[in-house]
């Protein structure tokens, strides 16, 4: 299957003053149409940064973005409208991603305007979208504003205003974390549907391995910048192989009374992390580490079926 | 006896429009030494409930009835000045964001000495050994308190703020929301920290949280809010794997377990209802899959058994209504106004 995005090398670099800051360092990744990949992380991982890069949001300073096969690395603002209709972002936060002077029907209407879309189609794209985020009957919604919804519903909005321009690729960044419980299971299966039914590729990105679990195949941990751990969902929560995805397993709350209490198998935080240097940046906090952590960066090699890992601690491992 | 014990607490914010009754008939107790968990969603009532027992509800809030008993004294009939007495030495908080317990301006260890020695009258050799002794009690060193707020990572902060609320040796803390805004990883190492010190210190603490997965892992006994009442409490175990409400049954089933089973999440639709004007019968009436008549026309009591206390007409068929919440279907089949 080809892929609908790839990322190859990826890296961002900041200056701030005489400092350096790799925020993304060597991403490689790619998702198929229908495929949903997640994108596991602390804050400051560098998550958030490699989506805005995907998404051309942000200029990559290393590395190549390829969209359904075309290098977009570099492409100027103005030559990549077409891309923007087609790889849209589910912003995180409902209650600001909204204009609150607009109706629902023209916060739907501005994107199709935006991307030239004849205005005879406006009104049945707008009615075909408020069914897909289950709004229905639209007539009952367009003609309200932001003001007058619900967290859930507002979200609504923003998923239907992500989709209206028919994308092949749509990024969420934490898509449910400023909702309430209750309704974060409707948007989640809202967002599962939309997938499977379009054929969409999918990106989230997460602190919470739980909910990517619910909707990701395939997951990639990052770590300072860096993918540390790849493979299916299922198999990387049930069998984590770098240590740092081992901890991020083990932290994860879940709603049973019977669990382990056990401390974490990670030492000290995120700041007392080294910023550059060679060697493995989770070596400070990492319970294995060894001389050679220190020396020499492990590379991410393939692990096993459909798995990569970077850690010394897997060379020689049966795979 | 409870440490504390809460009775038919009222709490309303006046507004242009009439009382809004956030708080409408809240009823649980904490015993010493324990931590009760206060879960519900966001409007709930749950954070203004936390405030009213600490005294430090915004303008427009006030207690209209009920009673609030710490230590044998009813916290609603004693005057500001007494309150103040009691908060910080007895009753402590910890807000949501750590930010807002800690002075961006001043130095940490300034802020601790404040305390310290202004409300705690410790001259300042001794009040300089008990900050370091606090900052090494959750996890912070020492060294740390030459710093500013903002050169703590999140975590940091919020180990500050748990310092600097049991600086005075409270015998119960609030804390609302003490660990949603941060990452899994360090969100673990706080709950751990709040553990600790409640086994070290026989603290008791009120933890508020929308996140079941968080009380499961740290809580004694729980209470669930719905709309300004307590629908149900009791021992975490006995809640979590026998829910009698079922707006808990939803809960339960409303997010994902890491380890758990990947069938279809069960979402509770609409929305909970203007407190402006609450309904007259039960409040979760209007979202519930199993509502009857008699729910939408009058609201039930609570009603306790052993240590389980459950406000919902239909208790008595729970474990049958509970085989039913575990399906999509059920809930997909309630259509909210």
């Amino acid at each position: 299957m080809s892929a609908v995005i790839e990322a190859r090398g990826l890296g961002k670099t900041f200056r701030t003053g005489r400092r350096t800051v790799h925020a993304v360092q060597d991403v490689s990744l790619s998702v198929s149409a229908g495929e949903a990949l997640g994108i596991v992380g602390e804050s400051g991982c560098g998550k958030t940064t490699t989506a805005r890069m995907l998404l051309r949001l942000e200029e990559p300073t290393a590395g190549q973005v390829l969209f359904e096969g075309e290098d977009i690395t570099h492409r100027r603002a103005a030559a990549l409208l077409p891309f923007r209709a087609r790889a849209q972002l589910v912003f995180q936060n409902p209650f600001d991603a909204l204009n609150p002077r607009f109706t629902i029907r023209r916060t739907l209407a501005e994107p199709l305007r935006n991307f030239g879309i004849p205005e005879a189609e406006h009104a049945a794209r707008i009615d075909a979208v408020m069914g897909r985020v289950r709004l229905t009957p639209a007539s009952a919604w367009l003609d309200r504003f932001p003001h007058e919804l619900s967290g859930g519903q507002l979200q609504r909005v923003v998923l239907a205003r992500a989709l209206i321009p028919g994308p092949r690729l749509i990024v969420a960044d934490e898509p449910v974390s400023m909702l309430d419980v209750s309704v974060r299971a409707g948007i989640l299966n809202l967002l599962r549907a939309a997938r499977d039914e379009l054929g969409l590729a999918a990106i989230y990105i997460s602190h919470d391995l739980a909910l990517i679990r619910y909707v990701c195949e395939r997951t990639v941990v990052m770590y300072l910048g860096r993918i540390v751990e790849e493979g299916p969902t299922a198999e990387l929560i049930a069998a984590p192989r770098h240590p740092y995805t081992r901890a991020l397993v083990a932290a994860v709350p879940v709603p049973r009374v019977d669990q382990d209490r056990a401390a974490l198998p990670i030492r000290g935080s995120l700041s007392d992390s080294p910023l550059g240097g060679t060697g493995c940046a989770f070596r400070d906090r990492c319970p294995h580490a060894m001389p050679r952590c220190e020396a020499e960066a492990p590379a991410l090699r393939e692990a096993g079926q459909a798995r990569r890992v970077a850690c010394h601690l897997e060379e020689g491992a049966p795979s | 006896m409870s440490l504390l014990s809460v009775e038919n607490l009222q709490v309303h914010y006046l507004t242009g429009a009439g009382p809004v009754r956030a708080v409408d008939g809240a009823t649980f107790a904490v015993a010493a030494g324990s931590i009760l968990g206060l879960v519900g969603e966001s409007g709930c009532g749950k954070s203004t409930l936390g405030r009213a027992i600490m005294g430090v509800l915004p303008d427009a809030g006030r207690i209209a009835g009920g009673s609030v008993v710490f230590e044998g004294r009813d916290l609603v009939a004693l005057t500001e000045s007494q309150r103040r007495e009691i908060r910080w030495r007895r009753l402590s908080f910890i807000p949501q964001t750590a930010m807002n317990a800690l002075d961006p301006v001043q130095r940490l260890r300034a802020q601790m000495l404040e305390v310290l020695m202004e409300r705690g009258g410790l001259a300042r050799a001794a009040a300089n050994d008990r900050a370091a002794e606090l900052f090494r009690m959750v996890g912070l060193d020492p060294v740390r308190l030459a710093d500013y707020p903002h050169q703590f990572s999140g975590g940091m902060r919020q180990r500050a703020s748990i310092a600097l609320a049991l600086a005075l040796n409270p015998a119960l803390v609030i804390a609302d929301e003490p660990v949603t805004a941060l990452d899994v990883i360090v969100q673990r190492q706080v709950l751990d920290v709040m553990r600790d010190l409640q086994s070290r210190l026989n603290l008791a603490m009120i933890l508020v949280t929308h996140d079941m997965a968080v009380v499961a892992y740290a809580c004694d006994r729980v209470a669930v809010m719905y709309a300004g009442i307590v629908v149900e409490s009791g021992p975490v175990r006995e809640v979590l794997e026998r829910p009698l409400h079922p707006y808990t049954m939803g809960l339960t089933h409303a997010f994902p377990d890491v380890h758990g089973e990947t069938g279809e999440l069960v979402p509770i639709e609409g929305s909970p209802p203007n407190l402006l004007h609450p309904p007259t019968g039960c409040r979760f009436a209007a979202r519930c899959p199993f509502a009857q008549t008699r729910c939408h026309e009058q609201a039930p009591p609570a009603v306790t058994e052993g240590e389980h206390m459950v406000a919902c007409w239909r208790a008595d068929e729970a474990p049958a209504l509970r085989k039913a919440a575990a399906s999509p279907a059920t809930w997909a089949a309630v259509v909210p106004a």
